[in-house]
């Protein structure tokens, strides 16, 4: 492997899918199988997307860790770098680095439940615990709140509607929040009435108990969101030390030169790249700004 | 450490010396303001200078570079530098330097601030401060390392401390042009440092500072001060300790292209933005703050992010003046 940290490596795009209309999942493969043996990543992790000529992107890794051979990235179209790779096809290649990042704890919590609450865009790098947890088998019970604005924008949407059909064999529950009503909604709603609902992801912890012993959350959607979510949990009495977030910054480098991704004051600095993404609710109280 | 003379008589033979090391850089009077500029004759460089406006970051993190070229559809790097002589740094610009290596020399290292970083020979010289100067408060007045060889002026040369093995080889290569120090060399050099300690005009009092800020950071003199800012980036431009870059491809040709990296400032609108167009500082005030936090920031093994250099003040067009902000708004915790 190259020296040099910002050097890329070939991955082939082996699948396009559309998600929503807005986003689509790329199934990519390293060229070189040894570039791609070295790969390891935690969920949590990111890497940064190179599109030769016209610029790079941090993109959190939304496949498990335990489905090997194949990286998948979510990727919703919202600038000029992200439109461009929405263009392109099976076969076409693109430069990746990385992973870069903490990740989540995945050791420190096994033998515990895990409480997923996804908003929006938020259920890729979540998407990657959620495979991890089911498929280790090595976590209790595995919660997945997720709230979407509407039927069309769930991400995911067949592996959602069958783990809300089947979750239960494996071990997780999935509760499922929408704010636009459509026909589409209100038949889910009504073959799933004590897990699907009309609101914002928060409602769906209502009537929900947990045992805060055996416990951890794991947080990531629009920025609005934490500090919400982080009340149920703390009304509830989960430890913040058990509350994980995942958070999204401007990253260049994705390996703490940049700057870009500097948050905090002049009693905690952390850069979210590499100090983060992920950050427990102690970290948001000592380093203003984290969320 | 070892300390050697260097008879104002030798100083022509021991700069024309250096050339041997690499291109030789060192302080130049151009128009009003100081710069670092390759430098060919001692008699070019202006040794009493007060501060460059770029600092001597510029050499190891380039305002403008490329980082990777594209040709045949992969990214090649030319990560090789070419030997250079600092010549002439101030204590608080060596300082600076030692905080960027604490980010650029950080694993992963990045190559091209690391190739420099090594071929460059770093010489100091002492200096008396101005009216903007406060390093003395942060302790960055004195450099005890991050240099091969710093040169302290005495009335008839300069008292030189060897900070380096290659530091070491030059005084062994030249030899014949040192000499031991004396008892009189050793009386005038404290009492140059007496007289230089005295000379502070500027005090940036630091009993607590960090958390004070922090406790302050509602405060209504972050406000005023942002209202007055024009936003302009030119502190972050001139500071020795501010580091952040943005990236971008460019085309050279329809086969050709490079990832270059420039300066970025914190003050600009999109520093804190993500995709999507959330902003993370999304005010003037917000950005305003941001940078007086980052420099204001105090790492217990290392200190602050800022060197008292000076720079931001006589470089700001808005004459806002750091030390005062931090007093200020300090003070308005009552």
């Amino acid at each position: 492997m190259s020296e040099n940290p910002y050097q890329t490596y070939d991955a082939r795009i082996l699948e396009v899918k559309d998600l929503t209309s807005r986003e689509k999942l790329f199934t990519l493969r390293f060229l070189d199988p040894e570039v791609g043996e070295k790969f390891e990543f935690r969920p949590g992790q990111f890497v940064i997307v190179d599109i030769r000529g016209f610029g790079e992107f941090p993109i959190s890794i939304c496949s498990s860790p335990t489905r090997k051979g194949y990286l998948q990235l979510c990727i919703r179209k919202a600038g000029r770098m992200t439109k461009f790779i929405h263009k392109m096809k099976e076969g076409d290649i693109i430069g990746i680095r990385g992973p870069y990042g903490n990740g989540f704890p995945m050791e420190e919590m096994e033998g515990s439940n895990l409480i997923l609450v996804a908003g929006g865009l938020g259920m890729a790098p979540l998407r990657s615990v959620l495979w991890y947890a089911i498929d280790s088998g090595k976590y209790e019970h595995i919660w997945l709140l997720y709230g979407t604005k509407a039927y069309e924008d769930i991400l995911f949407r067949d592996e959602i509607i069958h783990l809300l059909k089947h979750g239960e064999a494996m071990n997780c529950s999935v509760k499922l929040a929408y704010e636009v009503e459509s026909p589409s909604c209100i038949y889910l709603e009504r073959g799933f009435s004590d897990r699907v609902c009309r609101g914002v992801v928060t409602d769906l912890f209502r009537g929900e108990e947990f045992d805060v012993e055996k416990t951890y959350a794991l947080i990531c959607g629009p920025p609005v969101m934490y500090k919400f979510v982080i009340r149920e949990l703390l009304d509830r009495k989960l430890s913040p030390g058990r509350i994980y977030m995942t958070l999204e910054r401007r990253m260049r480098c994705g390996i703490g030169k940049c700057g870009h991704c500097i948050v905090g004051t002049s009693t905690s600095i952390k850069y979210v790249c590499k100090d983060g993404p992920v950050f427990t609710y102690w970290d948001a109280l000592s380093t203003r700004g984290l969320i | 450490m070892r300390y050697i003379k260097l008879p104002s008589e030798n100083f022509e033979k021991f700069f024309k010396s250096l050339e041997a090391w690499g291109t030789v850089y060192a302080p130049v009077r151009k128009g009003s303001i100081y710069s670092f500029q390759e430098v060919h004759d001692p008699s070019e460089m202006a040794l009493d200078y007060n501060r460059t406006m770029l600092p001597p970051k510029k050499f190891f993190f380039r305002p403008k570079e490329a980082i990777l070229r594209l040709k045949n559809g992969r990214w090649e790097d030319e990560v090789e530098a070419e030997p250079m002589v600092l010549f002439g740094l101030h204590s608080c610009d060596i300082h600076g330097l030692k905080i960027l290596d604490r980010v650029y020399l950080d694993e992963p290292a990045d190559p091209y601030y690391k190739s420099r970083r090594e071929r460059t020979l770093i010489i100091g010289i002492s200096c008396m401060p101005d009216e903007y100067c406060f390093c003395k408060s942060l302790g960055t007045h004195f450099a005890m390392d991050g240099f091969d060889l710093f040169l302290h002026e005495l009335p008839d040369g300069w008292l030189v401390r060897i900070g380096s093995v290659r530091g070491h080889e030059i005084a062994w290569e030249n030899g014949e042009l040192f000499e031991e120090v004396t008892d009189e060399d050793l009386a005038n050099f404290k009492e140059f440092e007496e007289r230089r300690a005295n000379a502070f005009q500027k005090e940036l009092p630091q009993e607590g500072l960090a958390d004070m800020l922090d406790l302050a950071y509602n405060s209504p003199v972050w406000k005023k001060y942002a209202e007055i800012c024009l936003a302009c980036g030119n502190c972050n431009m001139v500071c020795p300790t501010c580091r952040c870059y943005e990236v971008c491809d460019r085309w050279m040709d329809a086969y050709k292209a490079v990832r270059e990296r420039r300066y970025d400032s914190c003050f600009m609108e999109n520093h804190g933005l993500v995709a999507g167009g959330h902003n993370f500082r999304p005010t003037r005030l917000d950005r305003f703050r941001h940078r007086y936090y980052c420099k204001s920031y105090f790492d217990p093994s290392a200190g602050y992010n800022c060197v008292g250099c000076g720079r931001c003040d006589e470089f700001c067009p808005a004459k806002i003046e750091h030390v005062k902000v931090l007093e200020e708004v300090r003070g308005s915790l009552k």
